[in-house]
């Protein structure tokens, strides 16, 4: 056979011959689990037991970054530009989603698309929680609604920010129940817990890790959660969709990487994560942080991500950009 | 009180017991090593190492944590007096009256005094934590956006007498770094400001980059090429103690200092950061000497060296008290204790008390370890001083590369740093203060948040801030602070900035009026 | 005529009016609900007042031509340095990106012997890599292949 011919074969046979090797060693080097939020933030306490079980089940180190900024942008296009061998993966909360849509909402380019990436595992998910000073007389939602309605942007609120997951919760209740509410952002979940702890304002849509103690000291009251299911640290408390309001609201953390990494990996890593998720160490971290562990494969990842992504990019348009209402 | 004290035995056995003891020596050394690397304080020291204390149980882990905190505050001040860079953002004044004092050959007592005071400070705060937590806790959380406005306005006026020189230029230059603290995204619209693209300008440029290279890197483009090298120091033993005339001089600002800074360090927010500000600009107001400001007054690094002890007491008062995280240290510190299953909340005290005498006494402890360790160290330090300009220079610029890299792990920080620097170089050869430019930086945000939030509260009405109590008295306040240091202009004519020791440098032009 | 202040204040006067320029694109809102483009526009206002005052008190200031310039070439050569610094940081990793930075302060600029020169930028890169990343595991850049 031709030299061009020989060489075209070998140049296959050793292409093949490397992506079979790379299938069997991988990993090879540690992994980076970016988390785009600052230490200490959910992000990174949910990627801290899930890498350390990751760890246990693939034998090598999972090492986890923090690339903190704007609200996880930076963290996000970081993994969203990288290689997709593999090596880097995302721990994304549900801001992920927001991000992409707040830029198209101000005609800017976006720092990534949710098309860059691929999902691998969904982790946990927790329904927020509304809550409202205990002093308020409001002992339910419907109380809540109809003082509402009589005194339209009259109740505060306080987030996260903007466009921010706590933000876009209340929205989709404001929404449900036709009432107008008066938005106070802050920067973060804590100031915004901290400000109607303080009574600067009168409600908050939280996730219920933070709040759970002090509902239990009788300084926040619940109303309702946004869950499907009603809270297992909190079993008396009613959900919307059991009041008849069709919303539902997760702050979720879920395992991404690059889209285009080779399915080989994908799958291992799917597999990686679902054992990871049974290790009784990452069951106890997660125990200890009062987070139940919700855990979906890639494939209902993906059409949860996708209902959950449409839910708010049609709630970001419809609360357009701030300047130009009224 | 007699339960108190029991509870506060119970805590020292159990923060003096060897497992214990060991973390917080550890905390302290890492905590110095860390704050010394210039920009790098207590929030990037702790979540550094945040994670290596997963694995330790939460008394521990908080000890450690904590150690940190107290060691990087105390590791600030060492960069900021020996070599004028920032070890973090809170310790740029001590580098202006601290280099100054280096210069003149008093490094090693600004050492000191430093170190005692903030000692001082520590310790005096802890005791307010201890007795005060949960009362103070609950007067801090009612500051809101408008009180919060009405305190940064104080604040501001601060600059006034920050800096010698004319006024518009030191006015100037707080536009400038209130300009500069715009950049980003604007949290109440979603709009991203002056970013041009760039992502990692989202959250702002950073108090920590613009830190180090106005006051750090353009130190080094100033002082480098100069054709008379600084003198070597060659610092003896004797002057290593501060005299008797300084301890004398840093009493006052000690003890201000402690209750400005405890004060400030309880309030929601990163307002404590401001509680060195303050503290310089009281300590200048009420000196007989102001004119020794900017020259190496040991009252301007007594007193924000204290302010900035207490204010890290104080910072933690609300977390432990309320389970209020008060602000982004205390915030982290609250999610060590969540990771290891201890839900911090206004029962903290009652049901993990444990943990809250043990991290009181461990404070206790910490700091009279960090005193013990710095002050043997001062001597060692001085002798840095030493190494001829030459080699020095390459290892302070290396420092602080690592310092502002580690912070955000990105290298837009050091550009912000290089551009600054190049900034600060200008600035300064114009004969402009750069300090003014941080605290606008470290201002803006919280300014302009505060006030938007009030306006969004009150539903665009002004009248917020008389309404509510602590808001309108504090506005009150600083009308009337403002009005006393005015009125000399009118009543006694031209004199009254220099009577107060304003005219610094620019000192060709006639009576200081500007 | 070209006194130091002045030029300065015209200086930041410029800067001033630039960013009145550059936020044009921000929406203002109202005294009553401002907006993102707001406090700018304030700011960038008291900046240019300001800028005009300190050009307006001058008078007494030295000229321009007086200023002592003596240390720029060191000053351009270390900020050179440094922007070399940001720009191969993540290139070349921390390590490289040191030792060349260090090697060439000491030996091109401050003109020490290369061997010494050499030295202590091998000394201090390494020995800060082994500090901060080894001991304090601060992330920072590695270079190609690792290093």
């Amino acid at each position: 056979m031709t030299t061009r011919r020989f060489a075209l074969l070998l140049a296959l046979v050793l292409a093949v011959d490397g992506t079979a090797a790379a299938q069997e060693a991988f990993p090879t080097r540690p992994i980076n689990m970016v988390a785009p939020f600052p230490p200490g933030g959910v992000a990174d306490l949910m990627a801290r037991p899930v890498s350390a079980a990751m760890e246990k089940v693939l034998k090598s180190p999972v090492v986890v970054v923090n690339k903190v900024g704007a609200a996880g942008a930076v963290g996000m296009s970081f993994v969203a530009n990288s290689r997709p061998d593999g090596y880097t993966l995302l721990m994304a909360l549900s801001s992920i989603s927001i991000i992409p849509e707040a830029d198209k909402l101000f005609d800017r380019k976006p720092a990534y698309t949710m098309d860059q990436f691929a999902p691998i595992a969904l982790i946990s998910a927790d329904p927020t929680v509304l809550v409202v000073r205990a002093e308020k007389p409001w002992k339910n939602v419907k109380e809540f609604v109809e003082d509402a309605k009589k005194r339209p942007e009259e109740i505060s609120y306080s987030s996260s920010g903007v466009y921010g997951t706590l933000h876009m919760a209340m929205e989709m209740l404001t929404h449900a129940a036709g009432i107008r509410l008066k938005h106070v952002p802050y920067n973060g979940a804590g100031p915004a817990l901290t400000a109607i702890l303080g009574g600067h304002v009168d409600a908050l849509a939280s996730g219920p890790a933070v709040v759970l103690p002090h509902i239990k000291a009788g300084k926040l009251r619940p109303l309702a959660g946004w869950g499907a299911n009603r809270i297992a640290a909190l079993p008396d408390l009613t959900t919307f969709k059991e009041l008849g309001y069709d919303i539902e609201f997760y702050i979720w953390a879920g395992v991404f990487a690059p889209k285009d990494t080779p399915e080989p990996i994908l799958r291992k890593l799917r597999d990686t994560v679902r054992q990871a998720v049974q290790d009784a160490d990452f069951k106890a971290a997660m125990a200890k942080m009062e987070t139940p562990v919700a855990y979906m494969d890639a494939p209902e990842l993906q059409k949860f991500w996708d209902k959950d992504a449409k839910m708010l990019a049609e709630a970001i348009k419809r609360v357009g950009k701030i300047e130009e209402k009224k | 009180m007699l339960e108190t004290l029991q509870s506060l035995s119970h805590g020292f056995a159990l923060a003096l017991s060897p497992g214990v003891m060991v973390y917080a020596f550890a905390g302290c050394v890492i905590g110095t090593l860390v704050g010394m690397l210039p920009g790098v304080g207590p929030l990037a020291g702790i979540s550094l190492l945040l994670p290596a204390s997963f694995g330790l149980d939460a008394t521990t882990a908080i000890v450690l944590l904590a150690g940190i905190y107290y060691g990087a505050m105390y590791g600030g001040s060492t960069t900021s007096i020996l070599m004028r860079i920032p070890g973090e953002a809170a310790s740029v004044m001590t580098c202006i009256d601290g280099y100054a004092m280096t210069r003149k050959g008093r490094a090693g007592p600004a050492l000191a005094i430093a170190a005692i005071g903030s000692y001082i400070a520590g310790t005096a705060s802890v005791v307010g934590l201890m007795l005060l937590a949960p009362p103070l806790a609950g007067f801090a959380l009612r500051f809101g956006p408008p009180e919060f406005l009405a305190l940064l306005l104080l604040g501001l006026l601060t600059l006034a007498y920050m800096s010698g020189g004319s006024l518009p230029k030191s006015l100037a230059m707080a536009a400038l770094g209130l300009l500069l603290g715009m950049i980003g995204i604007d949290h109440m619209t979603g709009y991203f400001r002056f970013h041009y693209g760039v992502v990692e300008l989202g959250d702002g440029i950073g108090i920590v980059p613009v830190a180090v290279g106005l006051f750090g890197l353009s130190e080094i483009l100033l002082t480098a090429g100069q054709a008379e090298p600084p003198a070597v120091m060659r610092p003896r033993i004797r002057d290593l103690a501060p005299s008797r005339e300084e301890w004398r001089d840093s009493a006052g600002p000690v003890a201000r200092g402690t209750v400005l800074g405890f004060l400030i360090g309880i309030l929601p927010g990163s307002a404590h950061i401001i509680a060195s500000f303050v503290s310089y600009a009281v300590e200048r107001r009420l000196s007989r000497h102001p004119e020794r400001f900017g020259q190496g007054a040991v009252e301007g690094v007594a007193g924000p060296e204290s302010a900035n002890n207490s204010a890290t007491s104080g910072a933690l008062v609300p977390m432990l008290a309320l389970g209020v995280p008060s602000g982004p240290i205390p915030a982290v510190m609250m999610a060590a204790m969540m990771v290891h299953g201890v839900s911090p909340g206004p029962l903290l005290i009652q049901q993990q008390p444990e943990l809250f005498w043990g991290v009181i006494a461990s404070m206790y402890v910490g700091n009279l370890v960090l005193l013990i360790l710095n002050l043997p160290l001062v001597g060692l330090f001085v002798n840095l001083l030493r190494i001829p300009y030459p080699f020095l220079y390459p290892a302070i610029l290396v420092f602080s590369v690592v310092g502002v890299y580690a912070v955000n792990g990105s290298v837009v920080d050091v550009w912000i740093m290089v551009a600054t620097g190049l900034l600060g170089y200008l600035l300064r050869k114009f004969d402009f203060e750069t300090a003014p430019i941080v605290l606008g930086v470290v201002l803006a945000p919280m300014l302009e948040m505060s006030l938007r939030q009030s306006l969004a509260m009150s539903s665009g009405s002004y009248w917020i801030f008389l309404q509510r109590p602590i808001a309108a008295t504090m506005l009150f306040l600083g009308l009337g602070l403002l009005l006393l240091s005015v009125r000399p202009v009118f009543g006694k004519g031209k004199d009254w900035r220099r009577r107060l020791g304003l005219t610094g440098k620019v000192s060709s032009r006639e009576e200081g009026t500007s | 005529m070209f006194s130091r202040d002045r030029v300065a204040g015209l200086a930041l006067f410029l800067f001033a009016l630039v960013v009145l320029w550059e936020n044009r694109v921000l929406p203002l809102g109202t005294v009553y609900r401002p907006g993102p483009g707001f406090m700018p526009m304030v700011l960038a206002l008291a900046l240019a007042g300001l800028a005009l005052a300190v050009m307006a008190g001058s008078r007494g200031s030295p000229p321009l031509a007086s200023l002592d310039w003596t240390e720029k070439r060191h000053a351009a050569a270390i900020l050179a340095g440094s922007t070399f610094a940001a720009l191969a940081l993540e290139r070349l990793g921390y390590r490289l990106t040191t030792l060349v930075l260090v090697g060439f302060l000491l030996w091109a600029i401050e003109g020490k012997r290369s061997a010494v020169a050499l030295l202590m930028a091998i000394g201090l890169s390494l020995g800060t890599w082994y500090v901060f990343a080894g001991l304090l595991k601060v992330p920072l850049p590695l270079g190609p292949r690792g290093f």
